[in-house]
């Protein structure tokens, strides 16, 4: 059976962004465990391990050095073990662009960064439920797309 | 290689559930989605064993009372969005309350205390799945997709749409169409 | 074909002549006809004549022979019977000519076969008598008798050239009447003759004449276009040339000459001597289009290059078709242009263009990335001060909540412009971007971001039904959006904005300041306020980046949503006006083309 938690990951090379991340899901109400990586790089190497115990949302900065969040985005695409993840970007730019190239390529949320840490508490909450809604209901997952 | 299907979450449910019952030599009845009865005695063991299948397939046994009602909520709410015959939100709180047999208010409060979400919500979100199917499974148009499902307006599914995912129909239709091509290129 | 033609057509003029010969052959047969008759009653009359003179000489000779004998009868001289004597001969003489003369008439013939018996027996009789006169047996009534006898022969002799005579005299009457009536009808045909002859003449000649006039001006005008054609060739440096296929003769106009480099007809031109023209590199590809040219008897341009003497090289365009020529020869016709200007100028905007593209490019990903790039510091500013606010609150003096305030609507203000920049420098035009849309929507769309502001100011916003248009989709919903936040922003105090949009059409004739446009017929939208408004005098600043008409204090337009209008309306090759009356409102009218 399944744990009452999500398990969020992050990968965002900016600290500040990082902390912002885990200070919003400590205040926040929901049940979650969060991760966070520095750079695509060391996602990828924590991801790739056999053993690893997989995120069920995974937060993707695009502009990272290294490796970017698309880069990230279409090397989990291909791997049929992360099918289940739900990948949201998350990213400065709002370009129209980013948002469909990483939707075509398979990201199911694309969110803005906010200016505003409430805001920020809100998406992230937001994310959270639509995920579960998806999960428990049994929705059509390659039917979930969501900006924010 | 790579096709694309479209699957029945019900039918194959039911059909994997009738399949393993009669192996079992259990003779039952299936009631509504999700409600099974037993038409016999069904020993301890066979029973056990039933559950056993089940959880592996990741289907669970529901025991608490609160949750086999919100599913009932939930079949009948996906149920009236599958066959609308009239305007939804109008008449939903009271189709709820009559076909459960429990005051909307009652209804609406255990829900969200399930679900962690609104009774409303719900519905929107099950309705904007459905026009999502179609519009990728069907060539209806947007017009026909809004008259199919109880809609005042295009523009009000449209905006609809827009506050529920953050984008519109026709991107949502880009990407999907842009993503199956994608996908068929890789393959 | 109209008689006009048939009358100026060479068919006509061969049938004018042919006619005309067969008139003057058949009045020349007629004045042969004439004349010979005529010659042929002249001949009968002169034969009359002579058979009238042998018989009178006939009648006279018989006379001869019997006054001699009756002179010898009574003197019996016989110096007196010498014309007797010779008389015989002469008249078998006199008798053969008459009857040579009358050989063609049988009615004579019998007369003088007659008339022969007749002198023969009057001579047997003479003779006779003659003897019985030598004999002196003149009172013998054998003489007597014989001498009656020939009396009696001499008066029917005498009877029968009288009548003869008298015969001949009649027809001779006839027949000078007839020769003179055919002498009379004679200069009359051949005058006619003459006269039609000379008629129809004179209409070959005006005919001749006529086909000559026009054939003469027909040759002015040709001489002229080729004048013209020569000159064109040389203004738009073409030349033209002729290549007899079967022949394998080649002729050039004198610009080809001039585009080779050459001077005119310098040459002799041929096949390979033109060959030698072509840039080696071209030259096989040439030789198999030519001949392709030939067996299609069409074909589509073809292009080379041609390297002239001084070494320079030039682009040309050649065109040829077959034609035949009236004796079914095969003849090539063919245009050659010369494209190097062309080709230039080309490369050369090219070139222009390739560069603009770079500039752009290079503008736009400045732009872009100087606008994202500054938006992240800043975002994590605006966090922080959101941060500051919520959970360090109480531990700020009065006025470090107070800067707090300014640090908060300075970085808003930072990103209202940064974000316009942003929205400015991405609002570009793509083709592929345009797609049939409901505008409808689009502003539905538009209205639902403003959701918030119009239910703060209790803002009524109404509009037509829109048509369809293929557009940008997020641009026009942008467009909507600017304008309509426009009229909120700038919404007089105290008084809730009103909002109209209409829909109409317009001619491009009617179409403010626009002078040329492929388009005849605009979508045109009309959004209008009841808002502070503005002068008219700034109608046209207010679109310009970075203008703004007020202070910055009063309201908060970053001076970018305007122009970012414009660009949208002109990325879709519309045109966007705006008017203002101060205190009373503002409309803005956007013009779309219907394509």
């Amino acid at each position: 059976m399944r744990e009452d938690y999500t398990r969020v990951v992050l990968a965002d090379d900016d600290e500040d962004d990082r902390s912002f991340f885990m200070e919003a899901f400590e205040e926040l109400k929901i049940q979650t465990k969060v991760g966070v990586y520095k750079d695509g790089v060391d996602l990828m190497n924590a991801l790739n391990q056999l053993d690893s115990i997989l995120p069920d949302i995974l937060f993707l900065d695009l502009n990272m050095p290294k490796k970017s969040g698309l880069e990230c985005l279409k090397e989990i695409k291909s791997n049929d073990r992360f099918k289940d993840i739900a990948i949201a970007i998350y990213s400065t730019s709002a370009s129209e662009e980013d948002i469909e190239d990483t939707f075509v390529n398979g990201a199911n949320i694309y969110i803005k960064k906010p200016n505003n840490f409430n805001i920020l508490k809100k998406i992230l909450s937001d994310v959270v439920t639509m995920n579960w809604q998806y999960h428990t209901n049994g929705l059509n997952k390659d039917n979930f797309l969501l900006r924010l | 290689m790579k096709i694309f299907i479209k699957f029945d979450f019900t039918n194959l449910s039911s059909r994997f559930i009738d399949d393993k019952l009669k192996e079992l030599g259990i003779k039952y009845r299936m009631l509504n989605f999700g409600e099974i009865e037993f038409l016999e005695d069904v020993p301890e063991a066979k029973l056990q064993a039933f559950y056993r299948i089940l959880e592996d397939y990741g289907i669970e046994k529901i025991e608490n009372q609160k949750v086999i009602l919100v599913q009932k909520m939930k079949d009948t709410i996906i149920d009236m969005v599958l066959n609308a015959k009239e305007p939804i939100n109008v008449k939903s709180s009271v189709y709820l309350s009559e076909k459960l047999g429990h005051s909307y208010g009652y209804l609406s409060n255990l829900f969200s205390e399930v679900t962690y979400t609104s009774v409303e919500n719900f519905i929107i979100l099950q309705r904007i799945e459905y026009a999502k199917s179609l519009m990728i499974n069907t060539e209806l148009s947007l017009t026909e997709i809004a008259f199919k499902l109880q809609y005042s307006s295009v523009a009000h599914l449209s905006t609809q749409f827009k506050n529920n995912t953050g984008i519109t129909p026709t991107t949502f239709q880009r990407i999907i169409t842009k993503r199956r091509e994608l996908n068929t290129n890789k393959s | 074909m109209n008689f006009k033609s048939i009358y100026n057509s060479e068919r006509f003029l061969k049938i004018i002549f042919g006619l005309s010969l067969f008139i003057v052959l058949v009045m020349g047969g007629l004045a042969y006809q004439y004349i010979k008759k005529l010659s042929k009653t002249f001949e009968e009359v002169q034969l009359t004549y002579q058979i009238n003179i042998e018989l009178e000489k006939l009648a006279s000779l018989l006379k001869d022979a019997e006054s001699s004998k009756r002179a010898y009868i009574i003197s019996k001289d016989s110096t007196y019977l010498e014309p007797f004597l010779l008389s015989d001969e002469a008249l078998s003489n006199s008798l053969t000519r008459l009857k040579s003369l009358t050989a063609n008439s049988h009615e004579h013939q019998k007369d003088v076969n007659e008339l022969e018996v007749k002198i023969d027996q009057s001579i047997d009789i003479f003779e006779k008598t003659l003897q019985l006169a030598i004999t002196n047996k003149i009172e013998s009534p054998e003489f007597i008798a014989g001498f009656n006898e020939g009396r009696r022969t001499m008066n029917s002799l005498r009877f029968k050239i009288i009548q003869m005579t008298t015969h001949e005299n009649n027809m001779l009457g006839i027949r000078q009447e007839k020769s003179s009536q055919s002498l009379s009808n004679a200069p009359m045909i051949v005058y006619y003759v003459l006269i039609i002859s000379l008629v129809v003449l004179l209409l070959i000649y005006i005919q001749i004449s006529k086909n000559l006039k026009s054939l003469k001006q027909k040759n002015e005008l040709l001489e002229t276009f080729k004048e013209s054609t020569t000159q064109s060739e040389i203004i738009s440096k073409l030349g033209n040339w002729m290549w007899h296929v079967e022949n394998s003769n080649f002729e050039f106009s004198d610009n080809l000459y001039r585009l080779l480099g050459e001077e005119p007809q310098s040459f002799e031109p041929d096949f390979d001597t033109f060959m030698s023209f072509v840039h080696t590199d071209d030259r096989n590809k040439l030789t198999e289009q030519v001949e392709k040219m030939i067996e299609h008897e069409d074909l589509p341009f073809i292009h080379y290059r041609i390297v002239q003497k001084s070494g320079s090289i030039k682009h040309f365009k050649s065109y040829g078709k077959v034609l035949f020529d009236s004796e079914g020869n095969r003849k090539l016709l063919g245009t050659t242009a010369d494209i190097t200007d062309e080709i230039e100028n080309y490369r050369l905007i090219e070139e222009r263009n390739l560069e603009l593209e770079r500039n752009n490019k290079e503008l736009a990903s400045f732009n872009y990335v100087a606008s994202h790039d500054l938006q992240e510091p800043l975002r994590k500013i605006q966090t922080f001060i959101s941060r500051l606010e919520d959970k360090e609150q109480e531990h700020l003096s009065n006025n470090g909540k107070l800067y707090i305030q300014r640090i908060k609507s300075s970085s808003a203000r930072m990103r209202s412009l940064i974000d316009d920049l942003l929205q400015f420098s991405r609002t570009n035009k793509s083709e592929e971007a345009f797609e049939d849309s409901n505008i409808n929507i689009l502003l539905e769309t538009a209205k639902h971001d403003l959701a918030e502001i119009i239910s703060d100011k209790r803002a009524r916003i109404s509009s037509d039904k829109l048509p369809s248009m293929k557009v940008i989709p997020f641009q026009i919903k942008q467009l909507f959006l600017n304008l309509m936040s426009n009229s909120l922003k700038y919404s007089r105090e105290n008084i809730a904005p009103v909002i109209t949009i209409t829909y109409s059409q317009t001619k491009v004739s009617d179409l403010p300041k626009v002078k040329y446009s492929k388009y005849t017929l605009y979508h045109t939208i009309t959004i209008i306020d009841n808002g502070i408004g503005f002068d008219q005098d700034y109608a046209e600043k207010i679109f310009i980046l970075f203008n703004r008409l007020h202070n910055k204090n009063e309201y908060s337009g970053t001076g970018i949503g305007l122009s970012i209008c414009k660009k949208i309306v002109e990325n879709h090759n519309g045109y966007i006006t705006a008017e203002g009356n101060v205190d009373q409102g503002s409309t803005f009218i956007f013009y779309l083309p219907i394509t």
